[in-house]
């Protein structure tokens, strides 16, 4: 087997041997030199870390293997592979290794999707870790670099991909790391408890402590007895001198500045400092921070392939997905059909877009009902009919030989179908539909790319 | 009493009643006499004086610095620091807890560390305890609380004390006075219906300390700063070197800033109205051997230890005389002429003679008692309907006194032949060993 091309970004080539080895001294000069199976990074630990991060970023080295710094305490960046080893042939036998794996990896596909490069990363290194970093400036002061880095230029909402990775069993839970409330509002995790008046929720409140007289029994605040710097019962005119023999404080009340009201407690209240939307403790939403690795099911699919059976386990697995690039293919053939023969080949496009997906399943409920949810569309469409999910929250359904009313049917049967769930459970998920039939509602030149484009634009 | 009676007229036909009486009378009217009407017209005075001034709001509100010392009293200590947080001074107050021999008494520093003083409930009050791990006496306590004291006003202040809340306030208005290096604060009995024995103290601590001490204080002539309660200016207290060691430390403390006296127009006040409540021996051996220490002490201090300062240049003509008359002659003298007038009475005169004696010398005795009583309970008491109740012991009160009188006698000659200060409980032996012998 060839050995890898490594490139080395270091400011000082001289301490490396290797002739081999092709030096840099920035990270733009190593982008521009090519691409290497090998990357060491040669920097102090800071500089170190960003660099890594950022070639993490770059789509070309999102699976590479990259070793950083020197530091032989097992403190490597985060990202990293490691400290660089001082043997160069341990370079080579981990490449190898890698290789070997990465080669097995969906059937020898390279991945394409923000999932699979995780996955392939997670495949490629049986150590690998999705951990998560705590961060003071991030929302919810918890972040996985891994997935910030492959995220690219497309949000993912890491909560909720992870969560839909633990239901369809690839990914298995570490030990808890953290457990963080976020507003539910905006999902940040910056918020302030306060003690507001439970009547007006007025934050200015003041502790009132109150007094006894024994005499007479009389309970008042502790300003009405006070009189000219003596201690005098408002009541009976006693001179109360001495606590615990004329006098005790036998409560300590709350008094709002604002609505004047008395009470026992004050209720705690929520801010989220970056939306300013007030909650009750227990209102907010409740995240678990760990880390995760590869499930056993997981390696299975990596190792398969991700079409097929796989897929068996997740919620939409259920409808007989196929994959997106069939999907297209299936589309254009559509497509091409309908613009050949006209109405004779009829066709429809429907995309379902479950906006809340990640809040449904976050719920206790929402995935009993996503999943009841997916039964009846499974009932509804029919066997001819395919589906695909290109993103998580997207869902195509190519109903052939389905004319315009058809379809307005099944897309009514489905809007149905939300509205009892949320009349009988209270659980919402934002379901949104659109179809187009073919070949009317078909632009000229457009293509199943073009289509899909067009469609998913409208629901979001 | 039938036979006494009878032979009275027997005396009076035989003149005996007019020697009698020409012993007896000097004894009264030259001693006791002078002493009483002054205590009485003191008091007349200070009631007259509070009636006629108007209360003033004063803007002066020097930070206090609390030094109470604690020994075994356990949670006790809490009922005390409670008491000072509750204070209506508005001042800032400085709370030192001393707590000596903290290892040995760990129920005290528990409380003393348990014990939490909230800032929003009492904002100008601070808690700063100091535990000395190994005992070295209330001296050494009070030292080590002034050293650490950060108030213009310092106050000494026992654990098993408790005071009123009016306490600071009224004792700092007399501080305004630059002339007033100390101010003496009253004293009540907080067990007084325990038994006979404490409510025999209560009537004692209301005639002697919150009544005579008004009289006293009028004229200048306070004769201690009791060492459970009493406020001192903490430069002055600074300039004098604090408390010396050796025992009755606070009648010490007194008699040196009255020292003073004779080249400085100072004057120490009492204070009727800063209460401090405290708890007395429940029994009758408990009492007599706390006077045998404090009334041994008295010998130990005016004939010991501060011969050279009983002079008139020293101490000034005025308290010169009420030293050696309160002080010197009632304590010390006197018990002596009770005890021996008694004992040659018992061998010269036949008993009825000595009955009647008895019930003439009780009946002038308790007038004086009633007399002082009346005083103080419609001039000087701040709570008349509690002090009202101690009138029943008001009959059995010479009684008392007559013993306590006797018992003087012990004391002074345990302390002038066996040393009794030295034996003290206030501080460790191998603290009193290294002090100043007198």
């Amino acid at each position: 087997m060839q050995s890898p091309s490594i490139g080395c970004l270091t400011r000082d080539p001289g301490s490396f041997s290797e002739s081999r080895w092709h030096y840099a001294s920035s990270l733009n000069e190593l982008r521009e030199q090519g691409e290497y199976d090998v990357v060491l990074v040669d920097l102090d630990a800071a500089d170190a870390a960003d660099v890594v991060f950022l070639l993490r970023c770059d789509a070309r080295y999102h699976l590479t293997l990259i070793y950083a710094g020197r530091d032989r305490t097992g403190n490597a960046p985060e990202l990293s592979d490691g400290s660089i080893p001082t043997d160069p042939n341990a370079i080579t036998e981990a490449w190898r290794k890698w290789h070997q794996r990465l080669s097995e990896f969906n059937r020898g596909r390279y991945p394409e999707r923000f999932d699979e490069y995780v996955l392939a990363w997670l495949w490629t290194r049986p150590e690998g870790r999705l951990k998560p970093v705590r961060h003071p400036h991030h929302a919810q002061f918890y972040y996985y670099p891994l997935l910030s880095a492959f995220a690219d230029n497309e949000p993912v909402n890491e909560m909720v991909w992870l969560q839909l990775m633990m239901e369809q069993g690839w990914l298995e839970r570490g030990p808890l790391t953290d457990r963080i409330r976020l507003c539910t509002h905006c999902g940040s995790a910056r918020l302030n408890y306060v003690d507001v008046c439970p009547d007006c929720h007025a934050l200015e409140i003041a502790r009132e402590p109150s007094l006894h007289c024994f005499t007479c029994g009389h309970v008042a605040p502790q300003d009405h007895f006070l009189k000219q710097g003596l201690m005098l019962c408002p009541n009976c005119l006693t001179r109360l001198r001495h606590i615990g023999s004329d006098y005790d404080r036998p409560l300590e009340n709350y008094r709002c500045r604002a609505c004047q009201s008395f009470f026992v407690d004050a209720e705690v209240e929520v801010r989220c400092l970056d939306c300013d939307t007030h909650h009750t403790p227990d209102e907010l939403r409740i995240r678990e921070v760990r880390p995760y690795s590869l499930s056993e099911q997981g390696r299975l699919r990596c190792r398969q392939g991700f079409s097929g059976e796989a897929q068996a386990e997740s919620h939409f697995g259920r409808l007989n997905l196929v994959s997106a690039n069939a999907f297209t293919n299936l589309l254009n053939w559509q497509i091409q059909q309908s613009r050949r023969y006209g109405e004779t080949a009829h066709g429809s496009l429907v995309l379902l877009r479950f906006a809340n997906l990640g809040e449904a399943l976050s719920q206790e409920r929402g995935t009993t009902l996503l999943d009841s949810l997916i039964d009846r569309i499974r009932e509804t469409i029919r066997e001819t009919d395919r589906c695909a999910r290109t993103r998580d929250e997207l869902l195509w359904l190519l109903l052939p030989h389905t004319d315009r009313q058809g379809m307005d049917r099944l897309r009514e049967r489905l809007t149905e179908l939300n509205r009892l769930f949320r009349e009988q459970d209270g659980i919402h998920i934002d379901l949104r539909t659109v179809g187009i039939t073919l070949p009317e509602n078909l632009l000229p030149q457009e293509d199943s790319d073009l289509l899909m484009a067009r469609l998913g634009g409208e629901v979001s | 009493m039938l036979e006494a009676l009878a032979v009275f007229p027997n005396e009076l036909a035989a003149g005996g009643l007019t020697r009698l009486f020409l012993v007896l009378f000097p004894f009264f009217v030259l001693l006791e006499l002078p002493l009483s009407l002054l205590v009485l017209a003191g008091v007349i005075r200070w009631y007259t004086r509070n009636l006629m001034t108007t209360p003033r709001a004063s803007l002066y509100r020097p930070r206090v610095s609390c030094i109470i010392t604690c020994y075994s009293e356990g949670r006790d200590v809490q009922n005390t620091l409670l008491s000072l947080c509750e204070q209506l001074y508005p001042g800032e107050v400085e709370l030192i807890p001393v707590v000596d021999g903290a290892t040995a008494n760990e129920a005290t520093m528990e409380a003393v560390r348990d014990f939490r003083v909230d800032p929003v409930r009492y904002p100008n009050r601070f808690l700063r305890p100091i535990a000395k791990w190994q005992r070295g006496g209330r001296v050494s306590s009070l030292n080590a609380g002034l050293s650490h004291a950060t108030g213009e006003i310092v106050f000494a202040l026992d654990g098993d004390t408790s005071f009123d809340n009016a306490m600071i306030g009224a004792m700092v208005r007399h501080f305004e006075d630059p002339s007033v290096p100390a101010v003496s604060g009253s004293l009540r009995v907080r067990n007084s219906w325990h038994s006979l024995a404490t409510v025999m103290q209560s009537l004692e601590y209301f005639l002697s300390i919150q009544t005579s001490r008004v009289g006293l204080g009028e004229w200048n002539t306070v004769n201690n700063i009791s060492g459970a309660f009493g406020a001192f200016r903490t430069s002055f207290l600074r300039h004098i070197g604090g408390w010396d060691t050796h025992t009755a430390e606070d009648l010490d403390l007194t008699l040196r800033i009255k020292s003073y006296f004779g080249r400085h127009p100072l004057r120490i006040p009492f204070e009727p109205t800063a209460v401090g409540h405290t708890d007395v021996p429940d029994t009758l051996r408990g009492f007599f051997m706390q006077r045998l220490r404090w009334d041994g002490d008295l010998f130990f201090l005016y004939i010991r230890k501060h011969r050279h300062s009983m002079t008139p240049r020293v101490l000034g003509w005025r308290n010169f005389l009420m030293t050696l008359f309160s002080g010197f002659f009632f304590q010390l003298v006197l018990p002596f002429l009770i005890v021996g007038y008694t004992l040659a009475g018992l061998v010269l005169l036949p008993l009825n003679v000595i009955a009647v004696l008895a019930v003439l010398i009780y009946a002038v005795y308790l007038l004086q008692t009633l007399i002082l009583y009346l005083a103080g309970l419609l001039m000087v008491s701040e709570r008349p309907w509690n002090d009202l109740k101690l009138a029943i012991a008001l009959p059995v009160f010479p009684v008392f006194m007559f013993f306590l009188r006797g018992w003087g006698v012990i004391c002074t000659l345990n302390e002038m032949f066996r040393r009794g200060h030295e034996e003290t409980s206030m501080a460790p032996w191998w603290v009193l060993r290294r002090g100043r012998r007198f």
